[in-house]
């Protein structure tokens, strides 16, 4: 909390959460694979009307992961 | 004229609510409940312990048994837990907020905190420098001020693995 200019860019939950990402970054190879799936949030939503829902719509779209390649050539 | 003195602060430091009476000078009658808690994970809840380290935004603190009630901001740093048996176990934690409540209890929030050995110094070191980086590089203010709250953590933790 040094530096405490970030209270003119950011709220106190971004730095929370840039803080937590900084932590989980720094622990040892297996703690760190099994803390990275905690930073990881993902939203969806949906817009109802007339009881009828919308498109399910993802806040931040997942990127496009590669198709594999098979094992047999 | 010294033993007056003496018993008008003895009679300070007892305190109001306390009706068992005698409380030795030395020894510490009450415990401190503890609740050291993530949103992933549990790492104490109401346990008994006799004093705890926190590193507040204001300063380093030591929190005994009947502490006047406070919040304090965390910043990045070491919360160290004394039991009775004065052994101390040591959690780095990211951030958060400690609150001590009126009835010996202190609770302890934080996003993430692991215990000393589960940092790997090579990591730290090498955070730290691509922290350095963006913080005097020429991105946006963001993304510096963002690269300055990482670089307090990676020095605190380095601090911490240092000792």
């Amino acid at each position: 909390m040094s530096s405490a200019t970030w209270r003119n860019v950011f709220t106190y939950n971004k730095y929370a959460q840039i803080a937590a990402r900084a932590l989980r970054q720094s622990l040892k190879e297996n703690e760190r694979v099994a803390a990275e799936k905690r930073g990881v949030t993902i939203l969806r939503y949906q817009q109802w009307e007339n009881g009828q829902g919308g498109q399910q719509v993802y806040l931040n779209p997942p990127e496009e992961t590669n198709p594999k390649k098979s094992a047999a050539v | 004229m010294s033993a007056l003195r003496l018993l008008s602060s003895a009679a300070r430091r007892a305190p109001a609510a306390f009706a068992t009476g005698r409380r030795g000078y030395a020894d510490v009658a009450d415990k401190l409940k503890l609740s050291l808690v993530l949103p992933h994970q549990a790492l104490f809840t109401s346990a008994d312990v006799v004093q705890v380290n926190i590193p507040a935004a204001t300063g380093d603190m030591g929190i005994l048994a009947n502490h006047v009630p406070s919040i304090e901001a965390l910043r990045p740093g070491v919360v160290e837990v004394l039991d009775s048996t004065n052994t101390s176990k040591k959690w780095f934690v990211s951030s958060g907020f400690a609150t001590v409540h009126p009835n010996n209890k202190l609770t302890i929030n934080a996003i993430e905190a692991a215990p000393l050995e589960d940092f790997s110094a090579e990591a730290v070191r090498a955070n730290l420098a691509e922290a350095q980086k963006v913080a005097a590089g020429s991105g946006s203010e963001e993304d510096k001020m963002e690269a300055r709250i990482e670089l307090d953590l990676y020095e605190a933790l380095q601090h911490a693995l240092g000792r």
